[in-house]
């Protein structure tokens, strides 16, 4: 009932012209014309590359354990400060882009060892108490977490004088010129940043790939998901391997709080811990809880639709929260067709 | 316990009064506190009414209380179709309920396919849309992002038996009535009177509520929640008890957000429909005690004092303010450490920060008293405490 309120309310809030579908009309063939195309193709590329690295720790935690984690916004946005304090530690004014790409690195080694460090942490001291419990109590358990942490970083920020709320501007300062500029080819332009990200984003899927498929931690998570017990029978220590995967799993958000640090869009905030872990869920869930293939083809789908519809509201429909609602409609609306997301196991998640 | 609550503004009153003045200011929540504490208290009671009974995580149930509360305040500022502004509190009201009970049977027919995780991602998803979609219709305000407030009508929502103008009082801190020289001796101030006003509606929702729960279809939520499958078969249609479950559930939450619009006259979207007020619901649920309906409410009274003791403005009192007060300056001009003086500390470390301390407190329940305040309570007793603690008393007696 709600999509059809939205969607009448919609079409009644686009700009009143003589007629509405022939103004459609014109929109549509503008947005499929080849360079917008390609334009909107590409920042859905870049925006899934984040959502991928966003979700992908959820995920693995996910299909090992079967722990909706969410304290996992949480931990990007403290991977986010711990990165942005890395970068404007060991950038100044003249560093070059070079030297500002080196602390990039460091950046997100010191956040992706602090976080694994934090997530190995929560897992061996909150987490293991409660497997036995229903998966109620872990979620409530790591909402509780979020809450702390996020109180924390609260406290800190302020402590240091910056505002909780708002954008920490001087990370942003430490990005180097050549990720700011445009790079135009044939009509297409691509900003220097979404690159970056897709570089990033692809090669984080292919170093979990990698991890999943071709080392010995990443055969006792992918037997692990199929059946703990069998494999603590094979004798594997499976608590090391959960402590290992959930560190892991952090780590990985830890390093997506550092890329986001970067981009004016999201930045270094303590909302930020909301406004990744929605998203984070939408992807893990369109995917399928706990497949690593579904979340890679999920991300793809929603940075699509969320690049796609921001042209929209751009262009055409004058509705600020287009693609944000647009987004949890694919979440709600993939649920209703495919219960279990596009590539879900159908005993996963207490179905 | 009905009791208690009906006595404390005057108990507060004297209290206040008293030596011990500064102290009780400090610790004690104020009247206009506890008027928050009823309103989402009843709200934490309906979403422990569908979760706490039937085991399924309504991570959505914000949608409810923001319906709600958007109805009134539209409602008032007449941009419901064929209702204008002068429509009666008490139809509002209702309306409220039964339009948070109409969108719950919509989301709740195609969520209760699902179950587990994937019932709380669901919900949360189209709390989310409606969230969006709010927060930026510009039919709502002309600043959706910044709430409605009500500004068709300047009285106060009145609250009572509709026809019998005595039995009417209007609620609201600035709008509200105030009686004097009730029995001859009771003068109430407008917060007091929003208090008992708001205290009766939550009574009777609270009421029924425990009246569902005792009943056989009470019952069935439990049996539902204890082993689905069982229940199903041996012949329970448990599709059709969730959803009724859910649409009752709605309908009290959105009854909630109407209360809480009466008293505020405004809400936004943070505190309609973000999920995080969904969140709220859940920790009170959990503090005070899951699957027991009255809990919630301990639950929200206990958190509530604790933020507003350590309130950032001390407006009722608090921490800061009494050490101020009563502590030597010497002491609060202590260095600590580096320059941090003791009165920064707290200010740095305390104030406005209770969401810290009820979140820490949130995971040792969790961890150690996953039945919360009132289950523990009951366990020990061996039943609810309204029959446990007479029985009690009488084998006290009887030695």
């Amino acid at each position: 009932m709600s999509a059809g309120v939205a969607l009448a309310s919609l079409a009644s809030l686009a700009p009143a012209g003589p007629s509405i579908p022939l103004q459609f009309a014109d929109a549509l063939i503008e947005f499929l014309s080849p360079t917008t195309l390609v334009d909107v193709i590409l920042r859905g590329i870049a925006e899934a590359s984040l959502y991928v690295m966003i979700a992908a720790g959820l995920t693995l935690v996910f299909g090992l354990m079967g722990v909706l984690n969410f304290a996992h916004g949480s931990l990007t946005m403290l991977g986010a400060y711990l990165g942005g304090l890395v970068l404007v530690v060991a950038v100044a004014q003249s560093t070059g882009g070079v030297g500002r790409l080196l602390a990039f690195g460091v950046a997100v080694v010191v956040a992706f060892g602090a976080l694994a460090a934090l997530g190995g942490g929560i897992e061996v001291g909150l987490v293991r108490p409660i497997y036995d419990r229903p998966p109620l109590y872990q979620i409530l358990l790591t909402f509780g977490v979020t809450l702390v942490l996020d109180e924390l970083a609260r406290i800190v920020v302020l402590f240091y004088g910056l505002q909780p709320t708002t954008v920490w501007q001087d990370v942003l300062g430490t990005k180097p010129v050549v990720l700011a500029e445009s790079v135009g080819a044939a009509g297409v332009s691509v900003s220097g940043l979404e690159l970056f990200q897709i570089l990033f984003g692809v090669a984080t899927v292919v170093g979990v790939h990698l991890f999943l498929t071709r080392t010995r931690y990443g055969l006792y998570v992918r037997a692990g998901g199929e059946d703990s017990e069998m494999l603590s029978a094979l004798g594997v220590d499976v608590n090391r391997v959960f402590t290992v995967v959930f560190a892991l799993g952090t780590g990985i958000a830890g390093a997506a709080g550092v890329l986001l640090a970067w981009d004016p869009s999201w930045g270094a905030s303590v909302p930020l811990a909301a406004e990744t872990l929605l998203p984070a869920f939408v992807v893990v869930i369109v995917g399928g809880l706990g497949t690593f293939r579904g979340t890679v083809v999920a991300a793809l789908i929603v940075g699509l639709v969320d690049s796609s519809m921001t042209w929209w509201f751009q262009n055409f429909v004058d509705f600020t929260g287009l693609p944000e609602m647009v987004v949890f409609l694919v979440l709600v609306i993939t649920l209703i067709v495919k219960p279990q997301g596009l590539y879900g196991v159908s005993e996963v998640g207490g179905h | 316990m009905v009791l208690a609550f009906a006595l404390y503004p005057g108990v507060y009153a004297l209290l206040a009064d008293s030596g011990l003045s500064t102290e009780v200011v400090a610790v004690l929540p104020r009247i206009e506190t506890l008027v928050v504490v009823l309103f989402f208290g009843l709200f934490a009671m309906s979403f422990d009414f569908i979760s706490g009974y039937t085991g399924y995580l309504s991570f959505g149930h914000a949608a409810f209380y923001g319906t709600g509360a958007y109805v009134v305040a539209l409602g008032a500022n007449g941009k419901l179709p064929a209702l204008g502004p002068e429509t009666p509190f008490m139809l509002l009201l209702v309306l409220a309920g039964v339009a948070a009970a109409v969108l719950a049977l919509a989301i709740g027919s195609v969520s209760f396919r699902l179950s587990g995780v994937y019932f709380a991602m669901i919900t949360l998803g189209f709390s989310q849309v409606l969230y969006v979609f709010v927060r930026d219709w510009d039919f709502v305000s002309s600043a959706p992002r910044d709430g409605v407030a009500v500004t068709g009508t300047l009285e106060g929502f009145r609250i009572g038996v509709p026809g019998v103008d005595g039995l009417n009082v209007a609620i609201g801190q600035l709008t509200g009535d105030s009686i004097e020289g009730l029995f001859g001796f009771i003068n109430l101030s407008p917060t007091e009177v929003s208090f008992y006003a708001i205290g009766a509606v939550v009574l009777v929702c609270y009421l029924a509520m425990q009246r569902l729960v005792h009943s056989p279809f009470g019952r069935t939520l439990i049996a539902i929640r204890e082993n689905e499958e069982r229940a199903r078969a041996i012949g329970y249609n448990t599709y059709a008890y969730k959803l009724g479950a859910f649409v009752a559930s709605g309908f009290f939450a959105g009854i909630a957000g109407a209360l809480f619009v009466g008293f505020r006259r405004s809400v936004t979207p943070e505190n309609g429909f973000y999920f995080l007020v969904a969140g709220d619901a859940l920790l009170v649920s959990i503090i005070g005690g899951f699957g027991t309906l009255a809990g919630p409410l301990y639950g929200e009274l206990f958190d509530a004092s604790v933020r507003e003791f350590l309130s950032k403005e001390g407006g009722g009192g608090g921490l800061l303010p009494y050490l101020r007060a009563n502590v030597g300056d010497a002491t609060l001009a202590t260095e600590l450490y580096n320059g941090l003086t003791v009165a920064e500390a707290i200010d740095t470390f305390l104030n406005g920060h209770a969401a810290l301390y009820v979140g820490l407190l949130f995971v040792l329940f969790v961890l150690y008293v996953p039945n919360g305040l009132l289950g523990t309570a009951r366990d020990r007793m061996d039943g609810t405490l309204a029959k446990a603690v007479p029985r009690r008393v009488r084998r006290w007696f009887d030695g």
